[in-house]
Formats: C-alpha cells, sequence, structure tokens
C-alpha cells in the first residue's frame, strides 16, 4: 500500500466487505436476511427487571435469545453474563469471517475499530448499585472507552480506535468515523460495531417517556402509538478499495456519503417541520454526488412513535418532493436496538443492495394518512436498486443520514 | 492541515475560569474544592454570563458544564446570521460521559434526568441554545487516551463539511455519587472541568492559533491561562 496521505481524501472509496449481526430474528446475518423475505418480525411479550427487586415488567420488544448467544434457550437473562460484550464479539467475529481475503490481507496496524453505543455497559452498572455479583471485567467494560479496548483488544485491532455514542444516530456516526479513518489514511480496513441491550435502566426510561407501544411499534401505520425496544449487534467491515483488480465489483456496495445536523429545536422530540433530518440528507446527497431523483430506496428511522415518523415523512417529502423512493423501516422486525441500530439497519441496507430486494416495513398494516406515499409493505424484487439512503434521528434533536451504491462509481 | 485556526478557547475547571482574551477569574473559595470533588450545584450561570437560559435549572452538571464553556468563548452570538449557524458543528469529547446522571437515574428513577443520561445531550442544550445546526459528533475516550474533537472539527471545516466548529470537553464525576457504585470502581475521575475551542477556516485577517490536534481541556487551559502551547 503507498502513502494513503497522497490520495485525495473524496477520491478513496470505502467497500462494506463484510457484515455480522445478531438481533431477535437470532444469529448471523442469514437471520437479519429474513427482514429481506417476509413481514418477520422478532418481537414478542417478555419480561424485563425493572430495578434490583424480583418485580418485572411484560413488554413487546425484540430481546436476543439465550439460544442466540450460545446458551440453554431456558437461561435466564440475568444469568447470561455480559451479553453486551457477548453479542459485540459474535457479530464482529461474523463480519470479519465474511470480509475473508479482503480483511486477512491488511495488518493489524492498519486495522481500525469503531464501537457505537448508547448504554452497552449498563447492566453491569446495574449491579453494581444494587450490590449484585458483578464481574470485574465487566466493571472494567461499564464506560464505553473501556469496550472499546476489550473489543480492540479481542479483533487484535492494533491501528486507531473510537468510541461513538450520539443517541440513536450513533451507529451511522460510527460507519462514517469508520470511513473517514480510511479516507483519512489512519486505516485500510475499520470494524464498526454497534450495541446495546434491554436492561432494566432503559426499560425505565422508556417507560417513563411513556414511549413504547404496548402492542408492539408500528412504523408510519395509522395506528401507531409508540416504539419497541430491541437490543443486538451489528458490525460492518469498511475496507479501502484497492486500486485495478480490487476496485468494488459489479455487486460491490460502497459508502458513498453521509450527514448529519441537529435540529436545535428539542432534546426528546423531533422537530415538527422535519427540517433537521432534510438538512442531513441533503448533505449525504452532496457528499456522494447524487440528486434526489437518483435514490432509489430511504430507509427510514421509523421508531413508531407518532411525531418521529410524522417529522420523517415531512423531511422525505422535503427532500423528495410528492414522488419520494420506496420508504421501509425495520423496527417492526428488530425492535429500536439505539447505539447498534444505525449499523443494523445498514446490513439491511447492504444486504437489499446485495439481493436486489426493496425491504418492507414489518407489522405496518394500514399506512397513516401522512406517511410517504411509496410506503413498501412487503419486501419485493427491485434489479435496478443501485442507491440507497439509510437514516436516522435521535434523542438532542440528533439526525443522520448515509448513502450505499451498488456497482462502480 | 493549514488553513484551520482557533479563533477563540475557554476554560473551566476548579482553578478558575477564562478565556483566552481574558485574565483567569476565580471561582468563590469554597467553591474550588466542591468543583474538584465534581459538587456542582454552588456553580451558576450568573457567574460567568448574564441572561440566563430558561432550560439551564433543569440540566444535569455535564451540560451546565458543557453549555457554560460555549458561553464563555464569548463570540458574538448576536451578529451570526442563522444561516452561518447552520453551517457551524459542534463535537463532543468526554471520557466520564453521562456516567454520573446514570448513576442517579438507576437511583431515582426520576423520568427528567433520563434524557441526561446520554453524553450527546450537552450537544443538544448547545445547539438548541445558538441555534446550530451543523454536523454533530460525541466520542468517548478511555481517561488515558486523547480526544478526537480537535482533529474531527479540523476536518469538517477542511473538506467543507462545516465553516466552523465547536470542539467541546466535558467531565462532570461527583465523588459521592461515583462511591454509590462502590469505591473501588474507578469508572473515571471525579471532578467538574470543561473547555471549548471554536475553530474556523483561518481567513486573511483572521487572528488565532493554527492547531488541529490534542485534547480539548489542556489545549484550552493553556490558551486560557496564558501559558504557550508545546508543539
Amino acid at each position: 500500500m503507498g502513502d494513503p496521505v497522497e490520495t485525495p481524501a473524496q477520491s478513496i472509496e470505502v467497500t462494506v466487505a463484510g457484515c455480522g449481526a445478531i438481533t431477535a430474528l437470532g444469529r448471523g446475518v442469514p437471520s437479519l436476511d429474513r427482514v429481506l423475505r417476509g413481514a418477520d418480525s422478532g418481537l414478542r411479550p417478555a419480561e424485563f427487571r425493572t430495578g434490583p427487586g424480583p418485580a418485572t415488567v411484560r413488554l413487546v420488544a425484540g430481546p436476543v435469545s439465550a439460544d442466540a448467544l450460545g446458551h440453554e434457550p431456558g437461561d435466564a437473562r440475568e444469568d447470561l453474563g455480559d451479553r453486551a460484550f457477548r453479542m459485540a464479539l459474535i457479530a464482529a467475529g461474523e463480519a470479519s469471517v465474511n470480509a475473508g481475503e479482503a480483511l486477512s490481507r491488511i495488518s493489524c496496524e492498519r486495522q481500525g475499530l469503531v464501537v457505537s453505543t448508547t448504554k452497552a455497559g449498563i447492566e453491569a452498572l446495574e449491579r453494581l448499585v444494587w450490590r449484585e455479583a458483578v464481574d470485574a471485567a465487566e466493571v472494567a467494560r461499564i464506560q464505553p472507552g473501556g469496550l472499546t479496548r476489550d473489543l480492540a483488544r479481542a479483533l487484535r485491532v492494533g491501528g486507531p480506535v473510537q468510541c461513538v455514542s450520539a443517541a440513536c444516530i450513533s451507529g451511522l456516526l460510527a460507519l462514517r468515523q469508520g470511513m473517514a479513518m480510511i479516507q483519512r489514511g489512519d486505516a485500510d480496513a475499520v470494524h464498526v460495531v454497534g450495541i446495546d441491550v434491554i436492561s432494566a435502566f432503559v426499560v425505565t426510561g422508556f417507560a417513563s417517556l411513556k414511549s413504547m407501544d404496548p402492542e408492539g411499534c408500528r412504523p408510519f401505520d395509522r395506528a401507531r402509538v409508540g416504539l419497541s425496544l430491541g437490543e443486538g449487534a451489528g458490525a460492518m467491515v469498511l475496507a479501502r478499495a484497492r486500486g485495478g483488480e480490487g476496485e468494488p465489483s459489479e455487486s460491490g456496495v460502497r459508502v458513498t456519503g453521509w450527514g448529519s445536523s441537529n435540529d436545535a429545536n428539542h432534546l426528546t422530540g423531533p422537530s415538527r417541520d422535519g427540517s433537521g433530518l432534510a438538512l442531513a440528507i441533503g448533505r449525504a446527497l452532496a457528499k456522494a454526488g447524487k440528486r434526489p431523483a437518483e435514490v432509489d430506496c430511504v430507509h427510514a428511522h421509523g421508531t413508531g412513535t407518532p411525531y418521529n415518523d410524522a417529522m420523517e415523512a415531512l423531511a422525505i417529502r422535503t427532500v423528495f418532493g410528492d414522488s419520494p423512493p420506496p420508504v421501509g423501516s425495520s423496527k417492526g422486525a428488530l425492535g429500536h436496538t439505539l447505539g447498534a441500530a444505525g449499523v443494523l439497519e445498514s446490513i439491511i441496507c447492504v444486504r437489499a443492495l446485495e439481493e436486489a430486494v426493496l425491504p418492507g416495513t414489518p407489522r405496518l398494516r394500514e399506512a397513516d394518512s401522512q406517511a410517504p406515499t411509496s410506503m413498501v409493505f412487503e419486501p419485493r424484487p427491485e434489479p435496478g436498486l443501485r442507491t440507497v439512503v439509510k437514516v436516522n434521528s435521535g434523542f438532542g434533536g440528533t439526525n443522520a443520514a448515509m448513502v450505499f451504491e451498488r456497482g462502480r462509481a | 492541515m493549514s488553513g484551520v485556526v482557533i479563533g477563540a478557547a475557554s476554560y473551566l475547571g476548579p482553578e478558575g475560569w477564562a478565556n483566552d482574551r481574558m485574565g483567569r477569574r476565580a471561582w468563590p473559595s469554597e467553591l474550588r474544592p466542591a468543583i474538584e470533588r465534581g459538587e456542582l450545584e454552588g456553580i451558576h450561570w450568573s457567574m460567568v454570563s448574564a441572561s440566563d437560559p430558561s432550560r439551564f435549572a433543569r440540566m444535569d452538571p455535564m451540560c451546565r458544564l458543557g453549555l457554560m464553556a460555549v458561553e464563555v468563548l464569548q463570540l458574538g452570538w448576536d451578529q451570526m446570521p442563522e444561516a452561518q449557524r447552520e453551517s457551524v458543528g459542534v463535537c463532543l469529547e468526554t471520557c466520564v460521559g453521562s456516567l454520573d446522571t446514570d448513576l442517579r437515574f438507576l437511583q431515582t428513577t426520576r423520568p427528567s434526568l433520563f434524557a441526561y443520561t446520554l453524553p450527546s445531550t450537552v450537544i443538544g442544550e448547545v445547539c438548541i441554545r445558538y441555534r446550530l445546526k451543523g454536523p454533530v459528533l460525541c466520542v468517548m475516550h478511555a481517561p488515558d487516551e486523547p480526544g478526537a474533537a480537535v482533529r474531527e472539527v479540523a476536518e469538517w471545516i477542511k473538506a467543507g463539511e462545516a465553516e466552523a466548529g465547536i470542539c467541546l470537553a466535558c467531565e462532570a464525576l461527583d465523588r459521592s455519587t461515583a462511591d454509590s457504585a462502590g469505591a473501588a470502581a474507578g469508572l473515571g475521575p471525579v471532578g467538574g472541568r470543561a473547555a471549548a475551542l471554536w475553530l474556523a477556516r483561518a481567513t486573511g485577517d483572521s487572528r488565532g492559533r493554527a492547531w488541529t490536534a490534542g485534547s480539548v481541556i489542556p489545549v484550552a487551559r493553556r490558551l486560557c491561562f496564558g501559558e504557550e502551547l508545546a508543539c
């Protein structure tokens, strides 16, 4: 590899070399592919702790099963140890294997890591505060910096490491940081790993905001009343495209644009006019050199809360006009996986491009009158699918968008 | 990376507070040891500025410190057009993050605290107060690792993703709160500190120092307290 600094950053192409996932749908990217094959959902009623005592609350949510984590199917969640770290290792390991030769040719020193999370270590903090048994290694991973360090060691990453924690846009920002590490010449491959778990802390917090749908989220549906919590880990290996023979193949997926913004409006609610998200999408398209008319699909944040989905619909209308590209959301299948959402949902975008299938919107029955007119209910083949825009928004008024493209520039 | 300069700096810590154009201001004498212990209830907006933001009273200590650090930059926001604010980004670096509020929320489950259990909330508070809509990023790092905000904002400006940006660092952890999780946990450095740097594209008449690396707190502290930066 020549001196990467001499190449203008924007001319360095970044490809998706491999993906890994563990979610309510199961373990492995093939389990995530179920979103592309039908309106399958991992949401189900389950019991979750809400505090130090035995009290639990029953929620429709997207928990990762003990089975998927490699334990006995009947094992209790609290007996599964550091679930967040375990999930991260599973997803990152799969992504590394899937990256194959593209990763193996790159030295450890030229590999970076970006972790994305909001509260991955919170279960250990709960146990500390509640005076329950907790392993010293888990305590060291309570803070995201410790989690990132341990994950870097496990993946034998010798290059730059970073941890992004920016609410529900963390995943997309982490992908953007991974891309930046490559384009700035700091690394030739970057593992981007998003992780979050459903904990008592998270359950209590979202319950206090009264933002959960007791029947399970229904993104963009007329009857939607709130979100469903989800958990899991998603991993993506980004790699610098090699010149000549290493250029992305016709089926390869590239990350070509990104943008972020702040609404400057409200801490826990989205802007009512969608202008902040529209700004982020516009910035991502400009970076990718794409016109709105060249976008084949928007993969929405689509939490199922009345305000979020209405805001997104307005933002999509602002950017794409009255005839937007097809729009889908995966949270009806996975739940809202918080800091992992951007990575997991981007993997769905990548798989959609590779398989030439438009992702659907699980659990959407009757689209809201204000929803985009192009909502995709059920996944369907789309041979011409080449450009997908992924968007997320989050607490603090944050918005992010990312552009994925299939084939050569 | 020529063309990006630090146009202003601010620092708040146990030693006092300042920006790079004023002398060091001391807190009332009883406050210094309190700030060193991370007890920040005694710090009020009126100590550094007028026009108390209505949201200040409900914020957690991290957001209060972070917002004050940006206010102390004294950037003349009144003169900045709305269109320009659309391209001002904010990047936060922190190692403690929202740990203090996380612990308080676990112990009280007060709903009003939940929005503050994300380190990036301070970015939201800054953007709301100064109506900033540019790119955002929140990076957490281990105590022995350098922060990333200065380089990130410099890269935004260089790449044309932002016209200017605020590099913010914020650490707020109360010793008694930390002890409630077990004194041996060592989850982060105790105390209260925040700093901000305003990075902008260099122009012919711009003052400022070309500086695009390093952690925000030590760089800002040196600039504010009149100490030379070591290259």
